[in-house]
């Protein structure tokens, strides 16, 4: 008996392939979540500063929808049941393709599409299996594997948002085209009745050479255009241009109107539309800072974090420590720029600092408020930083070397726990059980709590040169 | 080019028509660089293969020439005077010469019924008021081939202009078909060959290293399958009479591709209208594509694949349902 079924009519197939190609945009795993009321499909990116999700509701979206948990006896003490797993986008749009091409695919095309979840703990295959029916009797079916997994939301309060406006989703698409493709931020800024959409790119300098060369363009929108709109006027706030083109394209086809909420710089900003039975809603990251002219006060951990004294448009540059070589500050730069700030600074916990605050961050934007003020980017700690491409030189050499199974093992756990940011870096960290594992051999004596182990066991050496 | 004229007769010369029959034929099979060459009294054949495992059968019909001249020395009784290999990519490129022009004369027409490169076989639209075609000066092609060990000459002519081209000729490999006994055919499915090309582009959803097709006389009739890391894809066909033509399978059969392999058909199953799928005993998969060529006449592009040995419990993907 599968856990859910349902089944859909083309138009309902074109829209989720809409839909999966937006996510894409954002990261390459999609994850499912169902409830007896609706169907969930979102995804977060690998810097965790932006967050898509659809939500499909089961009475209007589908033509028949039936959630059916068997296992709700093992979980009715946790809430309403739900079944949440995470898939590769690429499965999920092969599957879902735009079938209304030219003339030759439109005799092919879906007619319907079925879809069943089954998952069983005494099923030996569980997968998601989708069946498109075609003409004349012709049937494709998919089974997709997938992992179960929990799965993250972005929580947004939309009560503490003050700001909003609302637009037809076919304005903002009919000025996107002025953003240069080599623009990263988008910035918000609102005086006199206007709003002006600026997007830009900083200069990079690495050395004499200049890496990217600054970009502007600025788009300005009467807020008479807008259906709704009460804004706080001359306040900074920017995020992603891709992630901000990928909304507003995937809106346009829905022909629907796009509500935007944010708060202060460097807080969320979600940006959400419905229409027909699908639920969108995206909550990105911002940087920008917050006007000392304002009439409402910042609070303070907001206002000292920004850290630009000029009060214009946020620069990066600014907070930028001199004493840094130049190589380390290009990458930096660089990095810093492809992405606006995640939300939690250095989310990822370093062995060297135990007292770091959180693990693996998850992506809970208002608990930003708690937090102590923090720079709109983080300074850079240029030979700790655990984005920096140049690692330190005596972390560097353990992931060139052959892989440890054992480690290995660690190392998989923490992808099932969700946190798919499965880099190199995690390679380097050592669990402390496993440090201590090896504390017999000798570590490093001059730094010893940050516990790296050697990379090979004694033995294992011993091996190698015996068999050579 | 006269250099390389011989006084005496050469072996083979022909004219074309349309050159673009010719290009659209050759690319078909243009899944390798070299092909084997053989001319014939009644057309040529190119053949190209790869690994011994697929087989791709082009064969130019002398209706495709507007003159075609093959004179075989009559002291020789062996066949193999005129059998050469070439390199087929730029044998391609070489024709391309002639149909960018003709793309131009296209799109010169602005005719809203040429979808791009789709209307490249067929539908022919009003070509522009002074276009070539119109004036009697469509591109021409001069194929000559002299003597054994010669190059094979391509003359392109349009407007005027005159384009010359001398490709080299390579010692001819020993050639050996991929044997098909069609005598001993367990499956013949005649189908639209949109319907296949859509089915194995399908299966690339799941990058597969293998496709799996399954004949049954009863349903599931027809299943194209395929496994990847990401899951697994299945096509079936029911047994309509407007989806398959002709069906003969007496007994069920289940054997496996390439799929790399099969992928290499893909440029045939887009151009033709159908094909014939026939499977004999030891599993060797011929495709046969007819693919119809305005004001000629129909013309026939040849696959054949040799499948994988059959594995202990591979049987077959579809019965998974009833395992699990």
């Amino acid at each position: 008996m599968p856990i859910l079924s349902f089944s859909l009519n083309l138009d309902g197939v074109i829209r989720i392939h809409n839909a999966v190609q937006c996510l894409a945009k954002f990261s390459d795993t999609v994850s499912l979540e169902a409830r007896s009321d609706r169907l969930t499909m979102s995804t977060l990116n690998s810097s965790k500063s932006a967050y898509a999700s659809f939500a499909l509701d089961s009475s209007t979206y589908f033509e028949t929808y039936r959630y059916n948990d068997a296992r709700l006896s093992d979980q009715s003490q946790e809430g309403p049941s739900r079944f949440t797993c995470q898939l590769y986008n690429k499965a999920l749009s092969s599957v879902f393709k735009g079938r209304l091409g030219d003339m030759r695919e439109k005799e092919t095309a879906a007619e319907r599409c079925e879809v069943a979840i089954q998952d069983d703990i005494d099923n030996t295959e569980c997968r998601i299996v989708v069946k498109m029916i075609c003409k004349h009797g012709v049937t494709k079916t998919y089974k997709l594997n997938y992992e179960s997994t929990e799965i993250k939301h972005a929580l947004f309060d939309r009560n503490s948002a003050k700001n909003k406006w609302r637009i037809d989703a076919s304005v903002l698409r009919s000025f996107l085209e002025y953003f240069g493709t080599a623009t990263e931020q988008l910035d918000m800024y609102a005086e006199d009745g206007r709003i002006a959409f600026t997007s830009y790119t900083e200069k990079v300098m690495h050395g004499r050479e200049i890496l990217k060369h600054p970009l502007e363009t600025s788009v300005a929108l009467d807020t008479l255009d807008f259906e709704e709109f009460s804004v706080e006027e001359k306040m900074h706030v920017a995020f992603s241009v891709k992630d901000f083109r990928a909304i507003v394209l995937h809106a346009e086809t829905l022909k629907t109107n796009v509500q935007a909420y944010y708060s202060l710089p460097t807080k969320p900003i979600q940006l959400t539309y419905n229409e027909n039975g699908v639920n969108c809603e995206f909550t990105l990251m911002t940087i920008g800072d917050y006007p000392g002219s304002s009439t409402k006060p910042a609070p303070i951990s907001v206002r000292g974090s920004s850290a630009t004294p000029t009060g214009g448009r946020p620069s990066r540059q600014a907070s930028l420590q001199p004493t840094q070589s130049n190589t380390i500050r290009g990458v930096e730069e660089k990095q810093r720029e492809a992405m606006p700030p995640p939300s939690q600074p250095a989310s990822r916990s370093f062995p060297r600092a135990p007292q770091s605050q959180s693990g693996p961050g998850s992506f809970r934007p208002e608990s930003l408020s708690q937090r102590t003020s923090r720079p709109s980017p983080p300074p850079p700690k240029a030979s700790l930083d655990p984005e920096s491409l140049f690692l330190p030189a005596e972390d560097d050499d353990r992931q060139w070397d052959e892989t440890n199974y054992e480690d290995e093992e660690d190392i998989l756990g923490w992808d099932a726990s969700g946190n798919h940011k499965a880099s190199a870096l995690q390679k380097l960290q050592t669990a402390p059980e496993e440090a201590s594992r090896y504390e017999s051999l000798p570590a490093w004596p001059e730094d010893s709590d940050r516990r790296i182990a050697p990379t090979q066991r004694l033995a294992e050496i011993e091996t190698l040169f015996s068999q050579g | 080019m006269d250099s390389v004229h011989h006084d005496a007769n050469p072996l083979f010369t022909a004219v074309s028509g349309p050159v673009r029959h010719l290009f659209q034929l050759l690319r078909c099979i243009a899944f390798a660089t070299k092909a084997q060459v053989r001319i014939t009294p009644e057309g040529i054949r190119f053949t190209v293969e790869e690994s011994r495992v697929v087989q791709g059968v082009a064969f130019l019909e002398k209706s495709l020439f507007t003159s075609y001249n093959y004179a075989p020395p009559t002291s020789s009784q062996t066949d193999d005077t005129a059998v050469f290999q070439i390199s087929l990519a730029a044998l391609l490129e070489t024709l391309q010469i002639l149909l960018v022009n003709e793309i131009k004369d296209r799109w010169a027409s602005r005719d809203p019924a040429y979808g791009g490169m789709m209307g490249a076989l067929g539908r022919g639209g009003r070509p522009a008021a002074f276009g070539n075609r119109v004036l009697g000066m469509p591109g021409v092609c001069r194929l000559s081939y002299a003597a054994k060990g010669e190059p094979l000459c391509v003359v392109l002519e349009e407007g005027g202009v005159t384009t010359s081209c001398e490709m080299v000729t390579y010692e001819p490999e020993d050639q050996e078909e991929i044997p098909f006994q069609r005598d001993a055919l367990t499956l013949k499915i005649i189908m639209r060959s949109t319907w296949l090309h859509d089915a194995v582009n399908e299966l690339s959803s799941t990058s597969p290293s293998r496709l799996t097709m399954a004949a049954s006389p009863s349903a599931p009739y027809l299943v194209l399958s395929s496994k990847g890391p990401l899951g697994s894809a299945a096509v079936e066909f029911s047994k309509d009479q407007q989806l398959l033509e002709t069906f003969q399978v007496p007994k069920r059969t289940v054997n496996t591709y390439k799929y790399s392999l099969i992928k290499a058909a893909t440029r045939a199953m887009s151009l033709a209208s159908k094909v014939c799928i026939r499977g004999d005993e030891q599993g060797v998969l011929s495709l046969q594509f007819m693919i119809e060529v305005e004001d000629v006449g129909v013309h026939f592009i040849d696959f054949r694949f040799v499948p994988f040995l059959p594995e202990e419990g591979e049987d077959d993907l579809e019965s998974d349902d009833e395992m699990s």
